[in-house]
């Protein structure tokens, strides 16, 4: 642990450290035991591959790879248990796998047990049955089948479903392939946990109890692999713990796919009790008799049957392991986050905070080899981490309060003022009204200016808005062209609520030495409140000298000899020549 | 001839547990390839890979494909409430509130006794403003499950009808539940602040920061009631953990500014308010806070451009005036300050020391009788405060400028008295100098006399309802009382410190 305050040793010896072990698994697929009764406990990891291909049963003995064998198909849960009273007294390994276990006795394969079938809906076994008999065609089918779908408590099978996703042309063939074969459905095992069968014992004969897509739960009869208990869960289960013994009383928590966790109990096949969380768990760890669970939204949370104690992480979690430590009696919860630290609590107390060079993806603890606190991580890129427990290592709660914050020390930030600032600042105080005085004089003489302009500009209607109640107008022009002919475009737009304006026209005031318009008189038609009338001339430049002078135009009102408004206009420069 | 034997098909649901893995693990580059994996090997017919697929859309901000897809979930299995929720809640994202309450409501007929569907129902009356609704149906979800976002959100509910009583049941029942959730303790604390109660509300704002001690929020608003009790040092420590936090927010350098102008480190509070107010320019406060600081300096043609910068930002504050007034006293032009006052005068309702300083400005310019008149309101605000809070604390500074007041305009005619007269007409920079002949006058006077005409010293907090759609801004302020100079000068300090905070949408 590289940041571990000062006063505080090291706990944690790194044994080995493959950066390209090659495993992608979870911390649900591994596991430690003693595979061949020699006292050395192997770490058996189920490995998915890549995810779709190249599933592998690993088993490792201290840093080699020491067998693998292939797996059909994605491995959702691995655990070692013990299956029989035989001696040695050698843990048999279970895979889960789809719909099936598959037991290994040391190293082997053993046994293979799948999920009995689901119930089939009767209605779709007859649609099918009717198909097959030639009664009705695959079209008809497809609309009965729609109709089950809709309808029924009971979902349809892998098979209808896949014929309804077909093209008209492909049905005929699909049915005939399968019409022959009894109608199945089946269901995957989604997680994969143990019971001990009637004794605590350490090597005591254990159940395996699995949690399936149909979200059901079943305990498993470890010698003659049949269904000794059924319970149901509102949703799919995704992680399960167990504790107690099936023939005396039991407890599974199992957290499930909808945010929640349940506790089944040995005398109900439904939740006993249910816990809702704020969002989805990731992890879930016993420790004693509370659970700790930890969420999406960077929270670990305590509960019993009610909520304990909840407290913030820095990262997002990725997994979460127990660390139990039998012979110094204590307990404790590793939870791996996306910060590539390996954090240790008890309870809500950090107690230990492991730097790790990948973010790490699975965790186990326990006795590896002949060493009994060991940790073995694999990490995102495919990295195998192993490290050891210090028997010096003492685990002491830090004080639960973290002390100021390191931001307290921090600085503060305060912009420094110059030299020139403080002088100004006395000039200021010494000629403070000077300044005011003066202020006040160039703000007086700018409103003053300000205003004559304004006036001026009313009174010879020389602004390009016209503020008068009955014909309220907006103009602007536009000169196009470069010459000797330029186009004027004028816009003009009626800015009253909903009052149109009538009897306007356009005259022009130019120089007609310079310019020769060739509509200098122009009558506007009604102008409706709102839209923008374009009214377009065209303007001649007659002088080849290169000067440019105002056109005014002005907007009347017939029978009025006030302009309504006027524009000056600065015409540009014409760049061509006049053709003779 | 014998049928070839049909392949096994792969079972539609098989890697559900893998992409949900990925899923919560926040891997979803990976869960996107095992999605599109099932989704070809099912012809899109696994349900669970759309809907995850349409949740990873949605946290990318693709909220309309997200829809897309939920329904397309719902086509497959109408049965299933998660999908409607999904579909109402990809809705509500889209602001489309009104859909999403009916897509609720169809999911809470296939599912009774959901805290999820009914927590969300509220917040969407909520949004549509329909607030009795929200209620019903936040108290419905608080029945099912006790969830500090639904207590959250029923407070906010009531605050928006007004009913600050209510809201801060909520939130007390929740801090119950919850005691150790930073956001609803700073929002209880927040809420006491504003009713005034300060000894609860500084409880809730510690808890806050025991528990999170970078809560910006908390940070400030605990900082701010520092600020009050003349903690500079304490309020400064916490504020620089803020500033690491939030290094560009406008009210932590005004409270920052303020705190080291309680300290007398004026340059350093010009320089905080200055940032500040580049921060937020059209902030009235900071600009009332540098107008103040300014006048404290000395420099009242620039502490003129920000009070009447201030005041273009909030024309209804008479203590904005009374500043303005006192600049322009020391700027020697009577005129406008006298309108100034009169404005003050006119818009302020409680605090004595606009009337004050203008019986004092009066007097100065020998108005005796308006400035008795002045005199007189002042007393009867004084005397108001008195009557509404027993626990009114009042400056001595002001009280002590009160009596000499009052003795001034008592003993009108008395030679003694006409000094003060002249000072007033001593240079605004002569002011600090001439602080020495206050104190043999100020100490003539009787203890008793002093207190009954006392003066307040008001630390009032003001309240203004600004309850718009992101919930209340809450600012505090302070009112403190320093005279420069024996009877002619008025400076009143008036430090505005605020806070504004927002909850989440």
């Amino acid at each position: 642990d590289s940041s571990l305050p000062r006063g505080q040793v090291w706990k944690w010896l790194d044994a080995h450290y493959d950066p390209v072990a090659g495993l992608y698994t979870f911390s649900s697929c591994v596991d430690l035991a003693d595979l061949s009764g020699d006292g050395e406990s192997r770490l058996v990891v189920g490995d998915l591959g890549s995810g779709l291909s190249g599933m592998k049963l690993k088993v490792f003995q201290g840093t080699a790879l020491l067998s693998e064998s292939t797996l059909l198909d994605l491995p959702t849960g691995l655990v070692a248990f013990f299956m029989d009273l035989h001696e040695p007294r050698i843990p048999a390994v279970a895979v889960a796998s789809g719909p099936c276990i598959y037991v290994y006795k040391n190293l082997r394969p053993y046994f293979k047990f799948t999920l009995p079938g689901l119930e089939v809906n009767p209605v779709e076994q007859d649609v099918w049955q009717q198909v097959k008999e030639g009664q009705i065609d695959p079209l008809t089918m497809k609309e009965m089948l729609e109709g089950i779908r809709k309808k029924a408590d009971v979902p349809l099978s892998v098979r209808s479903l896949r014929f309804l996703s077909l093209e008209t042309d492909e049905m005929d063939e699909f049915v005939q392939l399968h019409k022959q074969q009894p109608i199945k459905r089946q269901t995957v095992i989604t997680c994969v946990g143990t019971l001990k069968k009637s004794t605590a014992d350490e090597d005591g004969v254990s159940c395996l109890v699995i949690g399936t897509e149909s979200s059901n739960v079943y305990v498993l009869d470890p010698e003659a692999f049949i269904i000794l208990s059924k319970m149901s869960l509102p949703a799919p289960p995704t992680m399960i713990d167990v504790t107690g013994q099936f023939d005396v009383e039991f407890r599974i928590t199992v957290a499930c796919r909808n945010g929640n966790i349940y506790i089944l109990r040995r005398d109900s096949d439904k939740p006993k009790y249910s816990m809702e969380l704020s969002s989805h768990p990731v992890g879930l760890v016993r420790v004693g008799k509370n659970v700790v669970v930890g969420c999406t939204d960077e929270s670990l949370q305590g509960f019993t049957q009610k909520k304990l104690w909840r407290t913030t992480l820095p990262a997002p979690i990725i997994t979460m392991a127990a660390m139990d430590l039998p012979t110094r009696g204590f307990q404790g919860v590793l939870v791996g986050l996306a910060n590539c630290e390996v954090h240790l609590y008890r309870d809500k107390n950090l107690l230990s905070n492991i730097k790790t060079p990948d973010v790490v993806t699975s965790i186990c603890f326990g006795r590896y080899g002949r060493e009994d606190g060991t940790l073995i991580m694999t990490t995102k890129g495919g990295g195998l981490m192993v490290k050891i427990l210090k028997r010096t290592a003492i685990f002491d709660d830090r004080d639960g309060t973290p002390g100021p914050p390191l931001a307290q020390s921090v600085r503060l930030n305060v912009p420094k003022k110059t030299k020139l600032y403080v002088d100004q600042t006395l000039r200021e105080r010494e000629n403070g009204v000077a300044m005011h005085r003066a202020f006040y004089m160039d703000l007086s003489r700018m409103r003053l200016a300000a205003a004559k302009a304004y006036v001026k500009a009313l009174e010879s209607s020389l602004t390009p808005m016209s503020s008068s109640l009955s014909e309220p107008l907006k103009m602007n022009a536009v000169v196009q062209g470069l010459g000797p002919t330029f186009k004027l475009t004028l816009n003009m737009q009626n800015t009253a609520a909903c009052r149109p304006v009538m009897n306007l026209a356009i005259s022009f005031l130019y120089d007609e030495n310079l310019y020769r318009m060739r509509t200098p008189y122009l009558r506007i038609p009604l102008l409706v409140p709102g839209l923008i009338y374009p009214v377009e001339t065209l303007v001649e430049c007659t002088s080849d000298k290169g000067i440019s002078d105002i056109i005014k135009v002005f907007v009347l009102h017939e029978g009025k000899g006030c302009p309504l408004l006027t524009a000056h206009i600065n015409m540009p420069v014409s760049e061509g020549l006049m053709l003779n | 001839i014998r049928a070839p034997k049909a392949p096994e098909l792969p079972i539609v649901e098989r890697r559900n547990w893998l992409i949900h893995q990925h899923y919560i693990r926040k891997d979803y580059e990976t869960c996107k390839v095992f999605i599109k994996e099932q989704l070809q090997e099912t012809n899109g017919m696994c349900e669970y890979a759309i809907y995850v697929q349409a949740l990873i859309l949605r946290l990318e901000g693709k909220i309309q494909q997200s829809l897309e897809l939920f329904q397309s979930c719902a086509i497959l299995n109408p049965s299933s409430t998660d999908n409607l929720k999904q579909v109402a809640r990809s809705l509500f994202l889209l602001g489309k509130h009104k859909a999403a309450v009916e897509f609720y409501h169809e999911a809470a007929r296939l599912s009774e006794k959901d805290w999820e569907i009914n927590h969300n129902l509220g917040v969407c009356c909520f949004f549509i403003k329909n607030f009795k609704h929200a209620e019903e149906h936040l108290n419905t979800a608080l029945q099912i499950n006790k969830h500090h976002k639904t207590f959250m959100m029923l407070g906010k509910v009531h605050l928006l009808t007004g009913d600050t009583d209510k809201a801060i049941d909520v939130y007390k029942r929740a801090v119950e539940n919850f005691p150790e959730n930073t956001e609803l303790l700073t929002t209880l604390g927040l809420l006491y602040l504003q009713l005034g109660k300060y000894q609860k509300a500084f409880e809730h704002l510690g808890n806050a920061l025991t528990y999170d001690p970078n809560n910006y929020k908390a940070i400030l608003a605990a900082g701010s009631m520092m600020q009050t009790h003349g903690d500079f040092d304490v309020a400064m420590n916490k504020y620089r953990v803020a500033a690491c936090a939030v290094p560009e927010s406008p009210p932590l350098w005004n409270n920052i500014g303020m705190c080291f102008f309680g300290k007398k480190k004026y340059v350093a509070a010009i320089s905080c308010l200055k940032r500040a107010h580049y921060l937020s320019p059209f902030d009235w406060k900071v600009l009332y806070n540098l107008g103040l600081v300014h006048l404290t300096m000395q420099q009242y043609a620039s502490a003129f451009h920000f009070l009447s910068a201030a005041i273009n930002l909030n024309s209804r504050m008479g203590e904005l005036y009374m500043l303005l007034a006192v600049a322009l006293t020391n700027l020697e032009d009577g005129e406008n300050a006298t309108r100034a006052y009169e404005q003050a005068v006119m818009l302020d309702e409680s605090n004595p020391l606009v009337n004050l300083n203008f019986s004092i400005f009066l007097y100065n310019h020998g108005d005796k009788k308006a400035a008795l008149d002045q005199y007189q309101e002042m007393e009867r605000k004084v005397n108001l405060l008195q009557d509404s809070s027993s626990s009114a604390e009042f400056d001595p500074e002001l009280m002590d400028m009160a009596q000499k007041m009052r003795a001034a305009l008592q003993v009108a005619d008395n030679v003694v008295w006409t000094k003060p007269g002249k000072d007033s007409k001593s240079k605004p920079n002569s002011a600090a100098a001439t602080k020495t002949p206050g104190a043999p006058l100020g100490s003539n006077q009787a203890l008793g006399q002093a207190m009954s005409s006392a003066v307040s010293y008001n630390k009032n907090i003001q309240l203004p309802t600004g309850t718009n759609f992101t919930f209340c801004r809450q600012e505090c302020e302070w009112v403190k009382t320093h005279s420069r100079e024996n009877v002619s000068v008025k400076l009143v300090q008036n430090a505005h410190s605020d806070l504004a905070w927002k909850s989440l949408p």
